[in-house]
């Protein structure tokens, strides 16, 4: 057999091990991961609500960014109350996923971003900065940052992914 | 070379970031706090280690050498790649704070010369047990220079020391009894050049100092 084509081969072989000692550690780890995000969105939802007062229901939808919806139908009179968005947009090293919450006013009851990979030093300044969004259905105000080696775009993204079907979802679009 | 002169060499005479001055970008990016640079120490440490091992395996089995030899290079970054993202997908699930902190510097120890480099230098040429040998004392090298680089800046920029999660060492009051607030510049990107510059140049100064003494010493004797 040609000599390239045999060393080819070897590098094919260590790329079969490698590939199966990754699945093998991902399905280790990757039930942990999930009870970690899981934990991470709950927290976040806590500090929006007193989640007493609401029924929580998760719609998964999986398109276009968006990963899941959380209705929280109000105890009291049986309608929705809120709905949070679990959201994602590519950011300068990433996705960068977002806990929108949006109250049936179309308020924004709160945001937080849930993961994000941009630069260690300016995590700080991207996390908590205010980005003075209040209603969802007006992005106009939005409060763009950026550095050298981050930008708010991924953020703008996450609301505009919302604001383009908030109004749908309240008004009976998620049953559909 | 003794097992001990194979093992304290990447700590002293070869340490890879005070003295051959590699894999410097995530260093000095990394080396905010004492966590950071324990928590990236401890990932190249299982990488280099591994990975001196692995390819010194597949290098000492003449008749695979041979085959490897002209794709070595590509050999080499599927190994590391894997246990680097081995290490990433073990620190997500179970040390997220720190995986959060970290952020791209973790799978980008892919690309660290220093891993790459005792690769090719080291461990294709030599036996298993001396490749990890010599990756235990360069990766320990490596987390002691990160260490050192890390306590002078989170010292000077903030004023604390983050030993891990919540065990902080307040300094403070140091910054309060010379009636100074701590330098926040030395925290930031700048203050990392600044630092290693001062650390490097504070090491060479004893380098010399040592060798005048020894020669000082040798023509006394003669």
């Amino acid at each position: 057999m040609n000599g390239g084509l045999k060393s080819g081969l070897v590098l094919l072989i260590l790329g079969i091990i490698s590939g199966t000692l990754l699945a093998v550690v991902n399905s280790l780890t990757a039930p942990k991961i999930e009870e970690i995000e899981q934990n991470i969105v709950y927290e976040s939802l806590e500090n929006f609500y007193d989640l007493d007062n609401y029924v929580i229901t998760e719609e998964n939808i999986e398109s276009d960014g968006l990963d899941t919806i959380y209705i929280l139908t109000n105890k009291s009179d049986d309608q929705i109350g809120a709905l949070i968005y679990l959201v994602s947009a590519a950011g300068y090293n990433g996705d960068v996923t977002m806990l929108i919450a949006i109250n049936n006013d179309y308020s924004v009851e709160g945001y937080t971003i849930v993961s994000q990979k941009e630069n260690p030093p300016i995590n700080d300044d991207f996390v908590h900065h205010d980005y003075n969004v209040t209603d969802i259905t007006n992005l106009n105000d939005f409060d763009a940052i950026a550095g050298a080696t981050y930008t708010s775009t991924a953020i703008r993204d996450c609301f505009i992914i919302i604001s383009d079907r908030v109004v749908s979802d309240f008004g009976g679009g998620l049953n559909d | 070379m003794t097992k001990k002169e194979n093992f304290l060499k990447g700590i002293f005479s070869e340490n890879p970031l005070f003295v051959s001055v590699l894999g410097m970008c995530p260093s000095l990016a990394v080396t905010t706090s004492l966590e950071n640079a324990l928590g990236m120490g401890i990932g190249v440490f299982f990488v280099l280690v591994l990975s001196n091992f692995t390819v010194s395996l597949i290098m000492s089995n003449p008749k695979l050498a041979e085959l490897v030899k002209p794709v070595r290079i590509p050999v080499y970054i599927v190994v590391i790649a894997t246990l680097v993202t081995i290490v990433e997908m073990l620190m997500h699930a179970y040390l997220i704070d720190l995986y959060n902190s970290l952020g791209v510097f973790l799978p980008l120890i892919v690309v660290n010369c220093i891993i790459l480099g005792r690769a090719e230098a080291f461990a294709s040429n030599n036996k298993p047990v001396d490749s990890v040998i010599d990756g235990i004392g360069m990766a320990l090298g490596f987390t002691s220079a990160l260490v050192i680089i890390s306590v002078f800046r989170e010292f000077l920029g903030k004023g604390t020391i983050t030993v891990w999660g919540n065990a902080v060492i307040h300094l403070e009051s140091i910054f309060d009894f010379l009636h100074m607030e701590p330098m926040g510049l030395f925290v930031q990107p700048a203050g990392a050049f600044l630092s290693f510059g001062l650390i490097l140049a504070a090491l060479v100064a004893i380098g010399n100092k040592r060798k005048e003494n020894k020669a000082k010493g040798v023509a006394t004797n003669g």
